[in-house]
């Protein structure tokens, strides 16, 4: 730490990383809750706009700049105290009913929008007041720059740690009255010994009402269009377990009517069984299976996804994403030898080995089973000849679809280059089973078809038709990729058991048009038609069609998104406008964002202190370099958090690994940067660094990561290190460097600066977003690498722009 | 004299709700020629109890003046009034006439069963969700004599009273329970919709014919043009 900062300072510097700590710890856990009471992308959404108050402080403290810096002394810690405040009792307050709204109902009533005005402003406050505490320090003492800002990323670096690891411990709407505390700690701190008796009132009435609101939480009103919010719909339905896990809040549901059996073959004359439902952060995960040793038959055996085990029996059997549950009893009644069953959830298969052992028939402990809490993409890579029988990945989509609410979850399980290493650890003979709820307009099904051709013609397989098959209910679809062709006596199985149960083949290497409908007709015939098209490898056709059926690949992981931009107003034409938005929500959800924080940070950062610096010289410089850093910044994070869920098998890990490493490398950067002098020279050399260490990136990145995807876990912690905190180092000089020499060189810009850094920040991870969905992660590490580059263009161009009308180097403080 | 001011009073106080009623009734004509009749719904029953059928009492207050728009509607817990044109899709498929018997497993906001009612002999209809089923409980029973509500699991069906010319399925699960099939008589149809919440893609209908065989057709709703691609 700088040696001329005094004990005053060292208060403030430890006040700095408390809050900061609170914020980031405030905004995942605001995250999470939104999710639950939401979706996920809703949540960031909502996010999005409160986040632009830190844009917004930026604003302010152009305008006061002089004042708040007078009053900084006891201000700043009032900020910090306030948004504790705000943040302990925001997700309380709009769990009233005035404040409760819908994403769904957003497009159907238009009463929705004040509420979610106010949803907006009550999620602002401690955003705003937080950030404009941090934004004063960093202007008071843009001279020490480096140590506050290293103060700020170690402090959130920390906090995010301490969030995921709360997470996991106590209820989601329990985290915002405790961050919330740390926040007014941090008030308390800086305030100095002066105010000792404000001290004590201000922190014992937080501290109470902190206890008060962990103790008394309450229940999280979700959405009513919820799975969970549905079955609490139900009579007698009750919520038999509830358990806080860094997964998500994992609850499981009870009610007599409560049954499972997906697409039901219309034979089937016996009972179904009723059975309890498993729910994370509010959505259906699975059921608890009601399995019994011994078992030869199961409800599923009525379903097109008995599909593999009409055609044989296997042995080796690989379940991805097996959390499901039924899916896994199923199997088991079918007597496999062994069965490697993926489930991510750590948190879910504990409950079903510890709480659920017993009524689920001690499944989860079978002898035979072997349950691998990673992503299935990572244990993929993990293994190697894994010769299996059979792998049978999760039913794709939902009945009546999701209205396409999950369209940008990542899914690096049904990329091609999944599909690959699945081929890769099937025996001699094995075979891919994957389902799929039939949809209109066809899309998911589409989608799947194509990914299990292109995977066969990826692995040389010259006449696809004969290795697949495919049989159609009145609400599912089962295809089957088989390393070997079919043979006869297998289709002469298929057709036998589509025919016992009212099901039709869709897929044989012998069909025939005539029995593709018996059972099940279909309203568009021109289904078929696309079937055979993607069977024939019509690429002209996969281009042309209406929705993004491509399959979905490592770099574009979207495999529930279809929408494609540009058809918009088409769909619009066919479908109905009011029509348009369900067709996937998901998606529109993240270009309003776009549009609406881009907007809001137009009319109210940017503008506005372009209009009121008129003075200030060569602001273009500012807005382009602090704008590109915001931007670079965010979108090299989300790159490597994607990279780093495949590596780790594990989002979370992934997310806190990444963030944090960043975080705090970034922060012993800025540290660093002190050291230096804040000449031009100085940011123009970090950003070439940075822009030729990102190239690298570019095209190096995944090769190491894939290199050493299988390596033990402590190399891959090292490699990890290495690989994000590296370039993280550096980027950690960019911003206090840029506003030490601002503050020499025209300290008016400063909170300009900081309100640009912020506000970029926020637009840039929905723009990171929407590029990667239209042209994958390699464009969006491009426009890092433009970004950093402009970053070192705007420091030449001063320097030379400085020589031109000087005949000097421009010199730092 | 009194009472004729007292008498005149009332009417004036009356003269606001027969004007929305008249406003009611031109939306609702509108609403028959415009979105059903026009994408080709033919059956006079049918039409007839579109028309006749206040939807706008069938929809919660607040959403009322939406009441004869072309879309479904939030009638609360997740679940939606569907879009009239739906309504009268689903009344047509299932082929009513004066004799029939039929089952509604989802009784939502009633306005279905109404409709039915208008047709049909007899409408058992069933709700899970027990404030819905009680709502729709007493708006049918003021206009209905031949509605039978109850509320319970539709899995079971309403065994007492089948078999049943047709089911209609209003609330559609992932599954199509067993005694819903065994408690349709041979040659009946069954309605169900497929489709998450305001989005009303395809309708499905089950035919249970006479030597025991059950098929389905996805039928797709005249409003949507066949989806064309470009290729």
């Amino acid at each position: 730490m700088n040696t001329s900062l005094n004990n005053g300072s060292t208060r403030l510097i430890i006040s700095l990383g408390l809050h900061s700590a609170a914020v980031i710890a405030f905004q995942l856990a605001l995250m999470q809750l939104i999710s639950i009471v939401q979706w996920h992308h809703f949540a960031y959404m909502i996010i999005s706009i409160a986040m632009l108050g830190f844009g917004a402080s930026g604003t302010l403290l152009a305008l006061a700049r002089e004042k708040l810096l007078r009053i900084s002394g006891w201000f700043v810690p009032l900020l910090m105290t306030i948004s504790g405040v705000c943040m302990m009792v925001a997700f309380h307050i709009t769990r009233l009913d005035i404040f409760q709204f819908d994403v769904y109902l957003l497009f159907v009533e238009r009463s929705q929008f004040p509420v979610l005005a106010a949803n907006y402003l009550i999620f602002f406050m401690p955003f705003f007041t937080g950030a404009l505490a941090i934004g004063i320090l960093f202007i008071k003492h843009a001279r020490h720059i480096g140590t506050y800002y290293f103060s700020n990323l170690l402090g959130s670096g920390i906090g995010g740690l301490f969030v995921l690891f709360i997470f996991g411990n106590i209820f989601p709407q329990q985290v915002p009255p405790l961050v919330g505390l740390l926040s007014v700690s941090a008030g308390l701190l800086s305030m100095g010994k002066k105010y000792y008796k404000v001290h004590l009132a201000v922190g014992a009435i937080s501290v109470l009402a902190a206890i008060y609101l962990i103790r008394e939480p309450g229940d999280i009103p979700i959405s009513q269009y919820k799975s969970l919010a549905q079955t609490m719909n139900l009579p007698e339905a009750e919520v038999i377990y509830s358990k806080p896990d860094i997964h998500g809040l994992i609850e499981v549901a009870s009610s007599p009517a409560l049954r499972f059996a997906p697409a039901l073959s219309l034979s089937y004359s016996g009972a179904i069984p009723v059975k309890d439902n498993i729910y994370v952060n509010g959505d259906f995960y699975g059921v608890i299976p009601r399995y019994q040793r011994g078992q030869t038959s199961h409800i599923m055996d009525y379903t097109t996804r008995h599909l593999p085990w009409a055609i044989r029996h296997n042995d080796r059997v690989l379940m991805i994403n097996a959390g499901e549950g039924a899916p896994l009893a199923h199997a088991f009644t079918q007597k496999p030898q062994h069965v490697d069953a993926v489930i991510a959830n750590g948190g879910v298969v504990r409950m079903m080995q510890k709480v659920f052992a017993e009524e689920s028939g001690h499944l989860f402990l079978h002898d035979n089973l072997e349950i691998h809490t990673v992503e299935a993409r990572n244990y993929l890579a993990s293994i190697t000849g894994g010769g299996y029988d059979l792998i049978v990945l999760p039913q794709q989509d939902a009945f009546g679809g999701t209205a396409g609410i999950n369209a940008l979850q990542e899914n690096y399980t049904m990329t091609l280059e999944s599909f690959g290493l699945m081929w890769d650890n099937l025996g001699a003979d094995g075979m891919i089973s994957v389902s799929a709820w039939t949809d209109y307009p066809a899309r998911t099904t589409l989608k799947l078809l194509a990914t299990l051709a292109h995977t066969a013609h990826n692995k040389g397989i010259g006449t696809p038709e004969e290795h697949i098959a495919a049989v159609r209910s009145w609400g599912t679809i089962t295809f089957v990729l088989k390393k070997t062709p079919l043979t006869d006596l297998e289709t002469k199985k298929i057709r036998q058991y589509a025919q016992e149960l009212f099901f039709d083949p869709l897929l044989l290497p012998d069909i025939l048009p005539e029995e593709r409908q018996r059972y099940n007709m279909v309203g568009d015939d021109d289904f078929f038609t696309y079937v055979d098209k993607i069977m024939s490898g019509d690429r002209k056709f996969l281009e042309g069609y209406g929705f993004m059926i491509h399959p979905a690949t490592d770099d574009r992981p979207y495999f529930s998104q279809f929408l494609k931009l540009g058809n918009v107003r088409e769909l619009s034409r066919i479908f109905g406008g009011d029509q348009v938005p369900f067709l996937e929500l998901g998606y529109l959800i993240v270009v309003v964002t776009l549009v609406q924080s881009t907007i809001l940070a137009l009319l109210f950062i940017i503008l506005p202190l372009f209009r009121l610096r008129k003075s200030h010289r060569r602001k273009g410089g500012t807005l382009l370099y602090f704008g590109a850093l915001g931007v670079g910044y965010m979108f090299v994070e989300i790159i490597l958090i994607q990279r780093f869920v495949l590596y780790f098998g594990h989002p979370v890990y992934a997310l806190s690994a990444v963030i944090s490493t960043m975080l705090i490398a970034s922060g012993v950067g800025s540290l660093t940067s002190g050291k230096i002098p804040a000449v031009p020279r100085s940011p123009a050399v970090m950003g070439l660094i940075i822009t030729f260490m990102l190239l690298f990136y570019t095209f190096f990145l995944t090769p190491v990561l894939q290199w050493s995807i299988a390596s033990a876990l402590p190399l891959k912690i090292i490699i990890s290190l290495m690989l994000i905190g590296i370039p993280s180092f550096f980027k950690g000089f960019m911003f206090p460097l840029g506003i030490r020499y601002l503050a020499s060189y025209d300290p008016g810009q400063t909170p300009w600066a900081w309100g640009i850094n912020g506000s970029f920040s926020v637009i840039s991870t929905s723009l990171a977003m929407l590029i990667a969905v239209e042209a994958g992660f390699m464009a969006v590490m491009s426009v890092a690498v433009v970004c950093y580059t402009i970053a070192f263009a705007v420091f030449v161009l001063h320097r030379w722009f400085f020589r031109q009308h000087t005949g000097e180097v421009a010199a730092g403080p | 004299m009194n009472r004729a001011i007292v008498f005149f009073l009332l009417a004036l106080l009356f003269i606001p709700w027969l004007a929305f009623a008249d406003e009611f009734e031109r939306d609702r004509r509108n609403m028959v020629r415009s979105q059903i009749r026009a994408r080709g719904i033919r059956d006079n029953a049918t039409l007839e109890a579109m028309r006749n059928v206040p939807r706008h009492l069938y929809v919660p207050a607040v959403q009322r003046r939406y009441a004869y728009q072309d879309r479904p509607l939030p009638i609360g817990y997740g679940q939606t009034i569907s879009q009239p044109y739906i309504v009268a899709y689903m009344t047509e498929i299932i082929r009513p006439d004066e004799n029939s018997k039929v089952l509604e497993i989802g009784t939502g906001s009633g306005y279905q069963a109404a409709v039915l009612a208008e047709i049909v002999d007899q409408v058992y209809t069933i709700e899970i969700v027990r404030p819905l089923g009680e709502q729709a409980r007493r708006k049918l029973k003021a206009q209905y004599g031949n509605v039978h509500v109850k509320i319970a699991d539709g899995y079971h069906g309403w065994e007492k009273h089948a078999p049943f010319d047709a089911i209609v399925v209003t609330a559609a699960a992932e599954y199509i329970p067993p005694p819903l099939v065994e408690q349709l008589k041979d040659g009946g149809r069954m309605i169900i919709p497929v489709g998450s919440p305001f989005q009303m893609q395809l309708l499905m209908l089950v035919e249970k014919k006479g030597d025991g065989e059950i098929t389905t057709r996805s039928l797709m709703p005249v409003r949507f043009v066949p989806f064309e691609r470009g290729e």
